[in-house]
Protein backbone atom coordinates (compact mmCIF):
# COMPACT_ATOMS: atom_id res chain seq x y z
CA UNK A 1 0.00 0.00 0.00
CA UNK A 2 1.34 3.40 -0.93
CA UNK A 3 -0.34 6.14 0.98
CA UNK A 4 1.61 9.36 1.07
CA UNK A 5 1.47 10.99 4.47
CA UNK A 6 0.04 14.47 4.51
CA UNK A 7 2.93 16.66 5.62
CA UNK A 8 0.68 19.20 7.30
CA UNK A 9 -0.48 16.46 9.63
CA UNK A 10 3.00 15.44 10.64
CA UNK A 11 4.36 18.80 11.57
CA UNK A 12 3.38 20.26 14.87
CA UNK A 13 4.78 23.74 15.10
CA UNK A 14 6.46 24.58 18.41
CA UNK A 15 4.20 26.57 20.72
CA UNK A 16 1.39 26.37 18.17
CA UNK A 17 -1.35 26.84 20.75
CA UNK A 18 0.43 29.39 22.87
CA UNK A 19 1.41 31.62 19.97
CA UNK A 20 -1.98 31.28 18.36
CA UNK A 21 -3.66 32.23 21.62
CA UNK A 22 -1.69 35.48 21.70
CA UNK A 23 -2.29 36.12 18.04
CA UNK A 24 -6.02 35.51 18.32
CA UNK A 25 -6.51 37.72 21.37
CA UNK A 26 -4.75 40.51 19.51
CA UNK A 27 -6.71 40.13 16.27
CA UNK A 28 -10.11 39.75 17.91
CA UNK A 29 -9.57 42.45 20.53
CA UNK A 30 -8.57 44.89 17.83
CA UNK A 31 -11.81 44.06 16.01
CA UNK A 32 -14.22 43.84 18.94
CA UNK A 33 -12.59 46.28 21.38
CA UNK A 34 -10.63 45.90 24.60
CA UNK A 35 -13.82 46.12 26.67
CA UNK A 36 -14.73 42.65 25.35
CA UNK A 37 -11.41 41.02 26.11
CA UNK A 38 -12.86 38.63 28.72
CA UNK A 39 -15.45 37.29 26.29
CA UNK A 40 -12.69 36.98 23.70
CA UNK A 41 -10.31 35.11 26.00
CA UNK A 42 -13.06 32.64 26.95
CA UNK A 43 -13.92 32.12 23.30
CA UNK A 44 -10.30 31.39 22.46
CA UNK A 45 -9.97 28.86 25.26
CA UNK A 46 -13.12 27.16 23.95
CA UNK A 47 -11.79 27.18 20.39
CA UNK A 48 -8.57 25.53 21.51
CA UNK A 49 -10.48 22.87 23.46
CA UNK A 50 -12.54 22.21 20.36
CA UNK A 51 -9.34 21.80 18.35
CA UNK A 52 -8.00 19.43 20.95
CA UNK A 53 -11.05 17.19 20.61
CA UNK A 54 -11.32 17.32 16.81
CA UNK A 55 -7.80 17.40 15.44
CA UNK A 56 -6.82 13.94 16.74
CA UNK A 57 -9.30 12.40 14.29
CA UNK A 58 -8.78 14.52 11.22
CA UNK A 59 -5.24 15.69 11.76
CA UNK A 60 -4.18 19.29 12.06
CA UNK A 61 -5.85 21.52 9.47
CA UNK A 62 -3.73 23.09 6.75
CA UNK A 63 -4.10 26.51 8.32
CA UNK A 64 -4.57 25.96 12.06
CA UNK A 65 -4.63 29.67 12.82
CA UNK A 66 -7.49 30.25 10.40
CA UNK A 67 -9.39 27.29 11.83
CA UNK A 68 -8.95 28.46 15.42
CA UNK A 69 -9.75 32.09 14.78
CA UNK A 70 -12.90 31.23 12.83
CA UNK A 71 -14.18 29.12 15.71
CA UNK A 72 -13.21 31.76 18.27
CA UNK A 73 -14.85 34.55 16.30
CA UNK A 74 -18.10 32.59 16.07
CA UNK A 75 -17.99 31.92 19.81
CA UNK A 76 -17.59 35.63 20.50
CA UNK A 77 -20.59 36.46 18.32
CA UNK A 78 -22.63 33.68 19.98
CA UNK A 79 -21.81 35.25 23.32
CA UNK A 80 -22.88 38.68 22.06
CA UNK A 81 -26.17 37.17 20.92
CA UNK A 82 -26.74 35.46 24.26
CA UNK A 83 -25.78 38.48 26.27
CA UNK A 84 -27.64 41.37 24.68
CA UNK A 85 -26.24 43.84 27.17
CA UNK A 86 -22.92 43.85 25.37
CA UNK A 87 -23.00 46.46 22.67
CA UNK A 88 -20.21 45.54 20.32
CA UNK A 89 -18.82 48.32 18.23
CA UNK A 90 -21.31 51.16 18.55
CA UNK A 91 -24.71 49.71 17.72
CA UNK A 92 -23.85 47.60 14.69
CA UNK A 93 -26.27 44.78 14.17
CA UNK A 94 -24.75 41.42 14.95
CA UNK A 95 -25.27 40.19 11.39
CA UNK A 96 -23.34 43.17 10.09
CA UNK A 97 -20.66 42.68 12.71
CA UNK A 98 -20.40 39.01 11.72
CA UNK A 99 -19.84 39.91 8.05
CA UNK A 100 -17.49 42.76 8.89
CA UNK A 101 -15.31 40.78 11.26
CA UNK A 102 -15.22 37.87 8.82
CA UNK A 103 -13.98 40.18 6.12
CA UNK A 104 -11.38 41.75 8.40
CA UNK A 105 -10.03 38.35 9.39
CA UNK A 106 -9.92 37.23 5.76
CA UNK A 107 -7.86 40.31 4.91
CA UNK A 108 -5.43 39.57 7.69
CA UNK A 109 -4.62 36.21 6.16
CA UNK A 110 -4.01 37.93 2.85
CA UNK A 111 -1.61 40.43 4.44
CA UNK A 112 0.33 38.63 7.17
CA UNK A 113 1.94 41.89 8.26
CA UNK A 114 -1.47 42.97 9.55
CA UNK A 115 -1.36 40.04 11.95
CA UNK A 116 1.98 41.14 13.34
CA UNK A 117 0.68 44.67 13.66
CA UNK A 118 -2.19 43.42 15.81
CA UNK A 119 0.34 41.87 18.19
CA UNK A 120 2.29 45.12 18.21
CA UNK A 121 -0.82 47.16 19.06
CA UNK A 122 -1.67 44.74 21.86
CA UNK A 123 1.86 45.12 23.21
CA UNK A 124 1.49 48.88 23.35
CA UNK A 125 -1.74 48.34 25.30
CA UNK A 126 -0.40 45.81 27.81
CA UNK A 127 2.71 47.95 28.40
CA UNK A 128 0.57 51.03 29.02
CA UNK A 129 2.26 53.38 31.51
CA UNK A 130 -0.93 53.34 33.62
CA UNK A 131 0.08 49.82 34.79
CA UNK A 132 2.79 48.86 37.26
CA UNK A 133 5.81 46.98 35.86
CA UNK A 134 4.77 43.61 37.35
CA UNK A 135 1.31 43.93 35.84
CA UNK A 136 2.74 45.01 32.50
CA UNK A 137 4.97 41.93 32.33
CA UNK A 138 2.26 39.53 33.49
CA UNK A 139 -0.40 40.96 31.19
CA UNK A 140 1.94 40.96 28.21
CA UNK A 141 2.85 37.32 28.85
CA UNK A 142 -0.80 36.37 29.22
CA UNK A 143 -2.35 38.38 26.43
CA UNK A 144 0.34 38.68 23.78
CA UNK A 145 2.32 35.58 24.70
CA UNK A 146 -0.51 33.14 25.43
CA UNK A 147 0.99 32.02 28.76
CA UNK A 148 -1.43 30.57 31.30
CA UNK A 149 -2.08 32.04 34.72
CA UNK A 150 -0.35 29.13 36.44
CA UNK A 151 2.71 29.41 34.19
CA UNK A 152 3.04 33.10 34.99
CA UNK A 153 2.51 32.41 38.68
CA UNK A 154 5.20 29.71 38.60
CA UNK A 155 7.70 32.05 36.97
CA UNK A 156 7.05 34.83 39.50
CA UNK A 157 6.87 32.48 42.50
CA UNK A 158 3.38 33.74 43.10
CA UNK A 159 0.06 32.03 43.83
CA UNK A 160 -2.37 31.39 40.97
CA UNK A 161 -5.08 33.42 42.67
CA UNK A 162 -2.82 36.40 43.26
CA UNK A 163 -1.67 36.34 39.65
CA UNK A 164 -5.24 36.04 38.37
CA UNK A 165 -6.27 39.00 40.52
CA UNK A 166 -3.37 41.09 39.27
CA UNK A 167 -4.35 40.34 35.67
CA UNK A 168 -8.00 41.17 36.31
CA UNK A 169 -7.07 44.50 37.90
CA UNK A 170 -4.73 45.35 35.03
CA UNK A 171 -7.40 44.56 32.45
CA UNK A 172 -9.93 46.64 34.39
CA UNK A 173 -7.58 49.62 34.32
CA UNK A 174 -7.20 49.31 30.57
CA UNK A 175 -10.94 48.82 30.00
CA UNK A 176 -11.68 51.97 31.97
CA UNK A 177 -9.31 53.92 29.75
CA UNK A 178 -11.55 53.00 26.81
CA UNK A 179 -8.47 52.70 24.71
CA UNK A 180 -8.45 51.67 21.10
CA UNK A 181 -5.72 49.30 20.01
CA UNK A 182 -3.51 51.43 17.84
CA UNK A 183 0.13 52.21 17.35
CA UNK A 184 0.67 55.46 19.30
CA UNK A 185 0.72 58.65 17.19
CA UNK A 186 4.18 60.02 16.27
CA UNK A 187 4.33 62.57 19.11
CA UNK A 188 3.72 59.84 21.71
CA UNK A 189 5.65 57.05 20.04
CA UNK A 190 9.08 57.43 21.66
CA UNK A 191 8.08 57.24 25.32
CA UNK A 192 5.58 54.47 24.58
CA UNK A 193 8.16 52.47 22.63
CA UNK A 194 10.62 52.94 25.48
CA UNK A 195 7.99 51.61 27.88
CA UNK A 196 7.46 48.50 25.75
CA UNK A 197 11.21 47.93 25.50
CA UNK A 198 11.57 48.29 29.26
CA UNK A 199 8.89 45.65 29.82
CA UNK A 200 10.61 43.25 27.40
CA UNK A 201 13.94 43.92 29.12
CA UNK A 202 12.45 43.14 32.54
CA UNK A 203 10.62 40.13 31.12
CA UNK A 204 13.86 38.73 29.76
CA UNK A 205 15.67 39.29 33.05
CA UNK A 206 12.83 37.67 34.94
CA UNK A 207 13.29 34.59 32.79
CA UNK A 208 17.06 34.79 32.78
CA UNK A 209 17.88 35.27 36.43
CA UNK A 210 18.04 31.80 37.92
CA UNK A 211 16.68 33.06 41.22
CA UNK A 212 13.46 31.11 41.27
CA UNK A 213 10.73 29.26 39.48
CA UNK A 214 10.34 26.42 37.07
CA UNK A 215 13.25 26.24 34.66
CA UNK A 216 11.30 25.42 31.49
CA UNK A 217 8.86 28.27 31.83
CA UNK A 218 11.68 30.67 32.58
CA UNK A 219 13.53 29.78 29.40
CA UNK A 220 10.28 30.14 27.47
CA UNK A 221 9.89 33.63 28.93
CA UNK A 222 13.33 34.63 27.63
CA UNK A 223 12.42 33.42 24.16
CA UNK A 224 9.08 35.20 24.36
CA UNK A 225 10.86 38.50 25.10
CA UNK A 226 13.04 37.83 22.05
CA UNK A 227 10.03 37.04 19.87
CA UNK A 228 8.26 40.24 20.89
CA UNK A 229 11.38 42.35 20.41
CA UNK A 230 11.64 40.91 16.91
CA UNK A 231 8.14 42.19 16.20
CA UNK A 232 9.36 45.69 17.16
CA UNK A 233 12.35 45.23 14.89
CA UNK A 234 10.18 44.03 11.97
CA UNK A 235 7.69 46.89 11.95
CA UNK A 236 8.70 50.06 10.07
CA UNK A 237 7.28 52.36 12.75
CA UNK A 238 9.12 50.80 15.70
CA UNK A 239 12.27 49.59 13.93
CA UNK A 240 15.22 51.50 15.40
CA UNK A 241 18.86 51.13 16.48
CA UNK A 242 17.87 50.85 20.15
CA UNK A 243 15.53 47.95 19.38
CA UNK A 244 18.44 46.29 17.57
CA UNK A 245 20.62 46.88 20.64
CA UNK A 246 17.99 45.26 22.85
CA UNK A 247 17.81 42.26 20.53
CA UNK A 248 21.60 41.98 20.43
CA UNK A 249 21.66 41.97 24.23
CA UNK A 250 18.93 39.29 24.36
CA UNK A 251 20.72 37.03 21.88
CA UNK A 252 24.11 37.40 23.58
CA UNK A 253 22.57 36.57 26.96
CA UNK A 254 20.34 33.88 25.49
CA UNK A 255 23.37 32.17 23.92
CA UNK A 256 24.63 31.46 27.43
CA UNK A 257 21.34 30.02 28.75
CA UNK A 258 22.34 26.40 28.15
CA UNK A 259 25.73 26.79 29.80
CA UNK A 260 24.39 28.55 32.86
CA UNK A 261 23.37 25.53 34.85
CA UNK A 262 25.83 22.76 35.37
CA UNK A 263 24.54 19.23 35.68
CA UNK A 264 24.10 19.66 39.39
CA UNK A 265 22.03 22.75 38.54
CA UNK A 266 24.33 24.88 40.63
CA UNK A 267 25.06 28.45 39.82
CA UNK A 268 28.05 28.61 37.54
CA UNK A 269 30.24 31.64 37.47
CA UNK A 270 30.99 33.05 34.07
CA UNK A 271 34.64 32.15 34.57
CA UNK A 272 33.78 28.46 34.98
CA UNK A 273 31.28 28.22 32.15
CA UNK A 274 32.18 25.97 29.26
CA UNK A 275 32.26 28.35 26.34
CA UNK A 276 31.73 25.57 23.82
CA UNK A 277 28.23 25.21 25.27
CA UNK A 278 27.35 28.73 24.20
CA UNK A 279 24.90 28.75 21.32
CA UNK A 280 26.88 29.80 18.22
CA UNK A 281 23.79 30.45 16.15
CA UNK A 282 22.37 32.85 18.73
CA UNK A 283 25.73 34.60 18.99
CA UNK A 284 25.71 35.17 15.24
CA UNK A 285 22.17 36.53 15.25
CA UNK A 286 23.19 38.73 18.18
CA UNK A 287 26.15 40.07 16.22
CA UNK A 288 23.86 40.81 13.28
CA UNK A 289 21.59 42.92 15.49
CA UNK A 290 24.60 44.45 17.23
CA UNK A 291 25.92 45.76 13.90
CA UNK A 292 22.51 47.16 13.03
CA UNK A 293 22.34 48.91 16.42
CA UNK A 294 25.47 50.95 15.68
CA UNK A 295 23.61 53.52 13.58
CA UNK A 296 22.55 57.04 14.48
CA UNK A 297 23.60 59.17 17.43
CA UNK A 298 21.51 57.85 20.30
CA UNK A 299 23.35 55.64 22.79
CA UNK A 300 20.94 53.82 25.10
CA UNK A 301 21.51 51.62 28.14
CA UNK A 302 20.74 48.71 25.84
CA UNK A 303 23.65 49.69 23.57
CA UNK A 304 26.04 49.71 26.54
CA UNK A 305 24.73 46.48 27.98
CA UNK A 306 24.89 44.79 24.58
CA UNK A 307 28.46 45.95 24.19
CA UNK A 308 29.38 44.55 27.60
CA UNK A 309 27.73 41.25 26.72
CA UNK A 310 29.63 41.24 23.41
CA UNK A 311 32.94 41.49 25.33
CA UNK A 312 32.11 38.23 27.08
CA UNK A 313 30.78 36.58 23.96
CA UNK A 314 33.74 37.50 21.77
CA UNK A 315 36.45 36.51 24.25
CA UNK A 316 38.03 33.10 23.66
CA UNK A 317 38.28 32.52 27.38
CA UNK A 318 37.57 34.39 30.59
CA UNK A 319 41.08 35.83 30.97
CA UNK A 320 41.32 37.25 27.47
CA UNK A 321 38.12 39.28 27.92
CA UNK A 322 38.51 42.93 26.89
CA UNK A 323 38.17 44.28 30.44
CA UNK A 324 39.25 47.85 29.58
CA UNK A 325 36.47 48.27 27.08
CA UNK A 326 34.01 46.75 29.51
CA UNK A 327 35.04 49.15 32.24
CA UNK A 328 34.39 52.10 29.92
CA UNK A 329 30.88 50.79 29.27
CA UNK A 330 30.21 50.27 32.98
CA UNK A 331 31.42 53.79 33.80
CA UNK A 332 29.05 55.20 31.19
CA UNK A 333 26.17 53.09 32.47
CA UNK A 334 26.73 54.04 36.09
CA UNK A 335 26.91 57.72 35.19
CA UNK A 336 23.44 57.48 33.73
CA UNK A 337 21.78 55.94 36.76
CA UNK A 338 22.80 54.07 39.89
CA UNK A 339 21.99 50.40 39.85
CA UNK A 340 23.37 47.90 42.35
CA UNK A 341 23.72 45.28 39.62
CA UNK A 342 25.79 47.59 37.46
CA UNK A 343 27.83 48.80 40.44
CA UNK A 344 28.83 45.30 41.49
CA UNK A 345 29.56 44.12 37.97
CA UNK A 346 31.74 47.19 37.48
CA UNK A 347 33.72 46.31 40.61
CA UNK A 348 34.44 42.85 39.23
CA UNK A 349 35.75 44.42 36.03
CA UNK A 350 37.90 46.82 38.07
CA UNK A 351 39.45 43.84 39.84
CA UNK A 352 40.47 42.51 36.43
CA UNK A 353 41.89 45.84 35.25
CA UNK A 354 43.42 47.28 38.44
CA UNK A 355 43.62 44.30 40.79
CA UNK A 356 41.62 43.02 43.75
CA UNK A 357 42.94 45.60 46.21
CA UNK A 358 41.77 48.56 44.12
CA UNK A 359 38.45 46.87 43.48
CA UNK A 360 37.90 46.22 47.18
CA UNK A 361 38.57 49.87 48.01
CA UNK A 362 36.16 50.95 45.31
CA UNK A 363 33.58 48.50 46.61
CA UNK A 364 33.79 49.91 50.14
CA UNK A 365 33.26 53.37 48.65
CA UNK A 366 30.10 52.25 46.93
CA UNK A 367 28.93 50.53 50.10
CA UNK A 368 29.00 53.87 51.91
CA UNK A 369 25.78 54.69 50.10
CA UNK A 370 24.23 52.00 52.33
CA UNK A 371 22.30 50.62 49.39
CA UNK A 372 24.11 47.30 49.20
CA UNK A 373 23.97 45.89 52.73
CA UNK A 374 21.10 43.53 51.96
CA UNK A 375 22.18 42.89 48.39
CA UNK A 376 23.44 39.33 47.98
CA UNK A 377 25.85 39.88 45.05
CA UNK A 378 27.61 42.61 47.07
CA UNK A 379 28.61 40.11 49.73
CA UNK A 380 29.65 37.51 47.18
CA UNK A 381 31.84 40.10 45.44
CA UNK A 382 33.31 41.12 48.82
CA UNK A 383 34.11 37.52 49.67
CA UNK A 384 35.76 36.88 46.33
CA UNK A 385 37.90 40.04 46.49
CA UNK A 386 38.84 39.51 50.15
CA UNK A 387 39.88 35.99 49.26
CA UNK A 388 42.04 37.30 46.42
CA UNK A 389 43.75 39.82 48.69
CA UNK A 390 44.43 37.10 51.26
CA UNK A 391 41.98 38.37 53.91
CA UNK A 392 40.58 34.90 54.49
CA UNK A 393 38.84 35.61 57.82
CA UNK A 394 36.95 38.49 56.28
CA UNK A 395 36.14 36.43 53.18
CA UNK A 396 34.62 33.70 55.34
CA UNK A 397 32.57 36.33 57.18
CA UNK A 398 31.29 37.70 53.86
CA UNK A 399 30.31 34.23 52.66
CA UNK A 400 28.40 33.66 55.92
CA UNK A 401 26.53 36.91 55.40
CA UNK A 402 25.80 35.92 51.79
CA UNK A 403 24.48 32.52 52.91
CA UNK A 404 22.04 34.30 55.21
CA UNK A 405 20.72 36.29 52.27
CA UNK A 406 20.54 33.47 49.73
CA UNK A 407 16.96 32.59 48.80
CA UNK A 408 17.33 29.66 46.45
CA UNK A 409 18.90 26.28 46.76
CA UNK A 410 21.47 26.35 43.94
CA UNK A 411 22.91 29.65 45.15
CA UNK A 412 22.96 28.40 48.71
CA UNK A 413 24.78 25.21 47.69
CA UNK A 414 27.26 27.20 45.65
CA UNK A 415 28.05 29.52 48.57
CA UNK A 416 28.34 26.72 51.11
CA UNK A 417 30.80 24.94 48.86
CA UNK A 418 32.84 28.12 48.51
CA UNK A 419 32.90 28.63 52.27
CA UNK A 420 33.88 25.04 52.91
CA UNK A 421 36.74 25.23 50.42
CA UNK A 422 37.88 28.46 52.03
CA UNK A 423 37.91 27.02 55.53
CA UNK A 424 39.84 23.95 54.40
CA UNK A 425 42.28 26.25 52.66
CA UNK A 426 42.75 28.17 55.90
CA UNK A 427 43.53 25.07 57.93
CA UNK A 428 46.33 23.97 55.65
CA UNK B 1 -4.66 -6.90 4.97
CA UNK B 2 -7.83 -6.49 6.99
CA UNK B 3 -9.62 -3.38 8.16
CA UNK B 4 -10.10 -2.80 11.87
CA UNK B 5 -12.20 -0.31 13.75
CA UNK B 6 -10.89 1.30 16.92
CA UNK B 7 -14.01 2.35 18.81
CA UNK B 8 -13.01 4.89 21.43
CA UNK B 9 -15.00 4.55 24.63
CA UNK B 10 -15.11 6.66 27.78
CA UNK B 11 -13.67 9.77 26.14
CA UNK B 12 -12.92 12.57 28.48
CA UNK B 13 -13.36 16.04 27.11
CA UNK B 14 -9.72 16.90 26.53
CA UNK B 15 -8.75 20.31 27.81
CA UNK B 16 -11.48 20.62 30.44
CA UNK B 17 -10.46 22.41 33.60
CA UNK B 18 -8.66 20.36 36.19
CA UNK B 19 -8.76 21.41 39.85
CA UNK B 20 -10.12 24.75 38.73
CA UNK B 21 -7.01 25.54 36.72
CA UNK B 22 -7.37 26.39 33.09
CA UNK B 23 -5.46 23.94 30.92
CA UNK B 24 -2.52 25.85 29.49
CA UNK B 25 -1.77 26.20 25.80
CA UNK B 26 1.41 24.20 26.32
CA UNK B 27 -0.52 21.32 27.94
CA UNK B 28 -2.85 21.32 24.97
CA UNK B 29 0.15 21.28 22.69
CA UNK B 30 1.48 18.20 24.49
CA UNK B 31 -1.84 16.35 24.18
CA UNK B 32 -2.28 17.15 20.51
CA UNK B 33 1.37 16.25 19.98
CA UNK B 34 0.69 12.76 21.31
CA UNK B 35 -2.20 12.24 18.93
CA UNK B 36 -0.44 13.74 15.93
CA UNK B 37 2.60 11.60 16.62
CA UNK B 38 0.59 8.39 16.75
CA UNK B 39 -1.66 9.31 13.86
CA UNK B 40 1.15 10.28 11.52
CA UNK B 41 3.12 7.13 12.36
CA UNK B 42 0.14 4.98 11.51
CA UNK B 43 -0.43 7.05 8.40
CA UNK B 44 3.21 6.92 7.31
CA UNK B 45 3.10 3.12 7.55
CA UNK B 46 0.15 3.17 5.22
CA UNK B 47 -2.15 1.78 7.89
CA UNK B 48 -4.53 4.68 8.48
CA UNK B 49 -7.88 4.52 6.73
CA UNK B 50 -9.63 7.36 8.53
CA UNK B 51 -11.24 8.59 11.69
CA UNK B 52 -14.12 10.71 12.90
CA UNK B 53 -15.09 12.32 16.14
CA UNK B 54 -18.67 11.73 17.20
CA UNK B 55 -20.82 14.44 18.78
CA UNK B 56 -20.50 14.93 22.51
CA UNK B 57 -24.18 14.49 23.32
CA UNK B 58 -25.51 11.01 23.77
CA UNK B 59 -27.28 10.75 20.41
CA UNK B 60 -30.52 8.81 19.80
CA UNK B 61 -31.49 5.22 20.27
CA UNK B 62 -34.02 3.96 17.78
CA UNK B 63 -35.85 0.70 18.47
CA UNK B 64 -38.84 -1.21 17.28
CA UNK B 65 -41.03 -2.08 20.23
CA UNK B 66 -44.36 -3.90 19.69
CA UNK B 67 -44.33 -2.93 16.03
CA UNK B 68 -43.78 0.71 16.84
CA UNK B 69 -40.58 2.67 16.28
CA UNK B 70 -39.45 4.40 19.45
CA UNK B 71 -36.77 7.02 19.60
CA UNK B 72 -35.06 7.82 22.88
CA UNK B 73 -32.51 10.48 23.64
CA UNK B 74 -28.97 9.94 24.78
CA UNK B 75 -28.86 6.53 26.40
CA UNK B 76 -26.23 7.11 29.00
CA UNK B 77 -26.28 8.58 32.43
CA UNK B 78 -22.93 10.18 31.74
CA UNK B 79 -21.81 11.59 28.43
CA UNK B 80 -18.32 10.24 28.90
CA UNK B 81 -19.64 6.70 28.58
CA UNK B 82 -20.66 7.43 25.02
CA UNK B 83 -18.61 6.35 22.06
CA UNK B 84 -16.36 9.35 21.44
CA UNK B 85 -15.12 8.54 17.97
CA UNK B 86 -13.36 5.97 15.88
CA UNK B 87 -10.30 5.29 13.82
CA UNK B 88 -10.18 2.78 10.98
CA UNK B 89 -6.85 1.11 10.27
CA UNK B 90 -5.38 -1.61 8.10
CA UNK B 91 -3.53 -4.50 9.72
CA UNK B 92 -2.47 -8.04 8.82
CA UNK B 93 -4.28 -9.60 11.75
CA UNK B 94 -5.62 -8.92 15.23
CA UNK B 95 -2.16 -9.12 16.77
CA UNK B 96 -0.86 -6.32 14.61
CA UNK B 97 -4.03 -4.28 15.06
CA UNK B 98 -3.66 -4.61 18.84
CA UNK B 99 -0.05 -3.45 18.65
CA UNK B 100 -1.08 -0.36 16.68
CA UNK B 101 -3.96 0.33 19.09
CA UNK B 102 -1.68 0.13 22.11
CA UNK B 103 0.04 3.31 20.95
CA UNK B 104 -3.20 5.27 20.67
CA UNK B 105 -3.13 8.20 23.15
CA UNK B 106 -6.82 7.63 23.88
CA UNK B 107 -5.64 5.06 26.44
CA UNK B 108 -3.30 7.55 28.08
CA UNK B 109 -6.08 10.09 28.44
CA UNK B 110 -8.45 7.84 30.33
CA UNK B 111 -10.43 5.99 27.67
CA UNK B 112 -10.53 2.38 26.50
CA UNK B 113 -10.61 0.98 23.00
CA UNK B 114 -12.93 -1.62 21.55
CA UNK B 115 -11.13 -3.20 18.59
CA UNK B 116 -13.26 -4.90 15.93
CA UNK B 117 -12.38 -6.41 12.60
CA UNK B 118 -14.47 -5.37 9.61
CA UNK B 119 -15.83 -8.57 8.12
CA UNK B 120 -14.86 -8.37 4.48
CA UNK B 121 -15.61 -11.98 3.53
CA UNK B 122 -17.99 -12.34 0.62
Amino acid sequence: MNVKPNPSVNELVDHLFRHNAGQMVSVLTRIFGFENIDVIEDAIQEAMIKALNHWPFKGIPKNPTAWLIQVAKNRVLDQFRRNKRVDPGGGETLEKLDRLSGKLIEDKFRYPREMKEDLLCMMFATCDPALKPDSQIALTLKTVGGFSVSEIAAAFLSKNEATAKMLTRAKKTLKEKKMSLEIPPPDELEPRLNAVMKVLYLMFNEGYSASSGAEVVRTDICFEAIRLAQILSDHPVTRSPKVEALLALFFFQGARLGARNSQTRDVLLLADQQRELWDKKMINVGLYHFRRSAVGVEVTDYHLEAEIASCHILANDFDSTDWDRMLQCYDLLLNRRFSPVVAINRIIVISKVKGAEAALNELKNVEKTGLLESYLPYHIACAQLEFETGALEKAAESYRRAIQLATNRPTLRFLERKLEALLQNQEQ
Amino acid sequence: MNTYMLLLHDSINLGEQQNGNEVSAEDMQAIIGDYVGWRSKVEANGRLVGGEKLGDEGGRHIRMTDGEIRVTDGPFAEVKEALGGYFAIKAADYDEAVEISKGCPHLKYGGWIELREVDETH
